[in-house]
């Protein structure tokens, strides 16, 4: 049973890629057979941050147009080896996405037996967003703690539970989780930035993970490693633990608070 | 992924439905394009998102005659370049009728010729079966809007900021209500609205808003209702 799962946010730059990668590199460490399609026609990133850009010949437009095969055009990653990468087209734009195509392909990898496809989409509301989350199964939505982050999130639930293939079949619609990234708090004690208290409370959700604002991510990006693979970093723990709930493991939240100075405190004061 | 039904060979390229959704209707009183171009253009400005690309039919029982078709033409014209779409006529005539064929739109809720007068008595015995409230249990997201025609509307659950939750009758919401709530959308003025958690962005009742680009302190958080009193719209606090 393939699980489609979409990372949406309405909003850009607030981390759907790099939590796309990590979420797929943390699904495929636990031993399941990933996908991940970069939904953004036009602005390739996620082969970036996975770092196989150059390996990038055939891309998901490529494959709806029928140029190459699915096969052809999945690059499997270099460290996991049941994780494999859809990436995006640079040269096109949104219009080469048809809702037909993209079920296709969405239709083979799922004959492919794969568990999860995960579908990182473009920022906005618009085609690639809504093809990106269409026959979505899950959806993780990313959210920063700040207030257009948020009311951008609550346009993207209210799409997810309307405009969805699930909605409009009406069996279900789509399971929703919030996922916060660039959580700060420092900043939430000062008063600065919401907390996960008031994202849950306006957007009336469960939160699937808060990972923690931390250099390490940029550093991972640039690097072409996903931070998740850095285990000495608070967000790669913080991604991996989203990973276990996402699988259905009951994990307390961590990382709300302000770290501990020093070493021992860090490994003793929780 | 499919859970269509195994007997059916292709999937079907169409479902029929009955579906209720609000429609405005415009009452023409006058044929001059100009004048209706103009009213319109001042209800439009008052809550563009409204009216915009709304589906309105056109009932002409209020102009006394027949009009003439290049006359309706006209008209039709004015209501789309105000930003409305007109779907439908509403008129009892034959006139109308074959107006509406021309045009080719159809006939909404046609009062027709009775070819015998209904006993007066016999119409006031017909009970009119109250219609229950529009109840929706989902959150209201930012850009959504809810609309119960005819029927107050119940929202168990919140109006996000940017999502609308309008009524003909009054607007209940019991939960946080951050977006904007409309009660009497179509003019009652004894309309109302209450909320669990008064955050609103903008409140009106049967056209008479108020925007709240603040919220008053004695109102903020705490479970309010709006209410008309004459021109002027109140707030409350409930169980105070």
């Amino acid at each position: 049973m393939t699980e489609i799962i979409v990372v949406t946010s309405g909003k850009g730059g607030v981390g759907k890629t790099t939590t796309s990668a990590s979420v797929a590199c943390g699904l495929a460490r636990r031993g399941k057979r990933v996908a991940v399609i970069d939904f953004d026609i036009g602005l390739r990133n996620l082969d970036l941050i996975m770092g196989c850009e150059r390996r990038v010949v055939y891309d998901f437009v490529n494959v709806i147009q029928g140029d190459c095969t699915l096969k052809q055009a999945l690059i499997k990653d270099k460290r996991l080896e049941n994780l494999h990468l859809l990436a995006a087209s640079q040269t096109r734009d949104k219009d080469a996405l048809t809702a037909d195509g993209v079920k296709r392909v969405l239709d083979e990898l799922i004959a492919e037996g794969f568990d999860y496809i995960l579908c990182d989409s473009p920022a906005g509301i618009e085609k690639g967003a809504h093809l990106a989350m269409y026959y979505a199964d899950r959806a993780v939505v990313v959210v920063n703690p700040e207030v257009s982050s948020v009311r951008d999130s609550d346009r993207i639930l209210g799409l997810l539970a309307s405009k969805t293939q699930r909605a409009e079949q009406g069996n279900g619609g789509v399971k929703e989780h919030l996922l916060l990234t660039r959580y700060n708090p420092k900043r939430v004690a000062s008063g600065e930035m919401m907390s996960v208290e008031d994202v849950k409370d306006i957007l009336g959700l469960d939160v699937i993970g808060v990972v923690p604002e931390s250099p390490d991510v940029l550093a991972a990006s640039n690097s072409g490693v996903p931070v998740i693979f850095n285990d000495e970093s608070d967000a790669s723990l913080a991604y991996d633990d989203a990973v276990g709930r996402l699988l259905g493991e009951d994990k307390p939240l961590r990382f709300l608070e302000e770290p501990k100075r020093g070493f021992f405190a860090r490994m003793f004061g929780g | 992924m499919m859970t269509k039904p195994a007997d059916a060979a292709a999937p079907a390229a169409i479902d029929l439905r009955f579906g209720q959704v609000g429609l405005m209707q415009v009452r023409i009183r006058s044929t001059d394009p100009g004048a209706i171009l103009d009213e319109l253009t001042g209800r439009v400005a008052s809550a563009p998102l409204f009216f915009q690309r709304t589906g309105v039919c056109l009932d002409l029982t209020a102009l006394g005659r027949e009009p003439q078709l290049e006359e309706m033409r006209a008209v039709m014209d004015a209501v789309r370049r105000a930003g409305m779409l007109p779907v439908g006529l509403v008129g009892g005539s034959a006139a109308v009728e074959s107006l509406a064929a021309t045009l080719e739109l159809p006939v909404l809720a046609p009062s027709r010729p009775q070819t015998q007068a209904v006993p007066v008595i016999q119409a006031a015995e017909r009970v009119e079966p109250g219609i229950p409230a529009l109840i929706q249990h989902a959150p209201v997201r930012s850009g959504q809007r809810v609309y119960a025609r005819s029927r107050d509307l119940v929202i168990t659950s919140t109006v996000g900021a940017g999502a609308e939750a309008i009524s003909d009758g009054c607007v209940h919401v019991y939960g946080p209500l951050r977006g904007r709530a409309v009660a009497g959308a179509r003019g009652e003025t004894s309309a109302r609205v209450f909320c669990q958690e008064f955050r609103a962005e903008l409140v009106s009742i049967a056209g008479v808003f108020r925007v709240f680009e603040t919220l008053p302190p004695e109102l903020a958080g705490k479970p309010v209702q709006a209410w008309l009193d004459g021109d002027d719209l109140r707030f409350a606090p409930i169980g105070a």
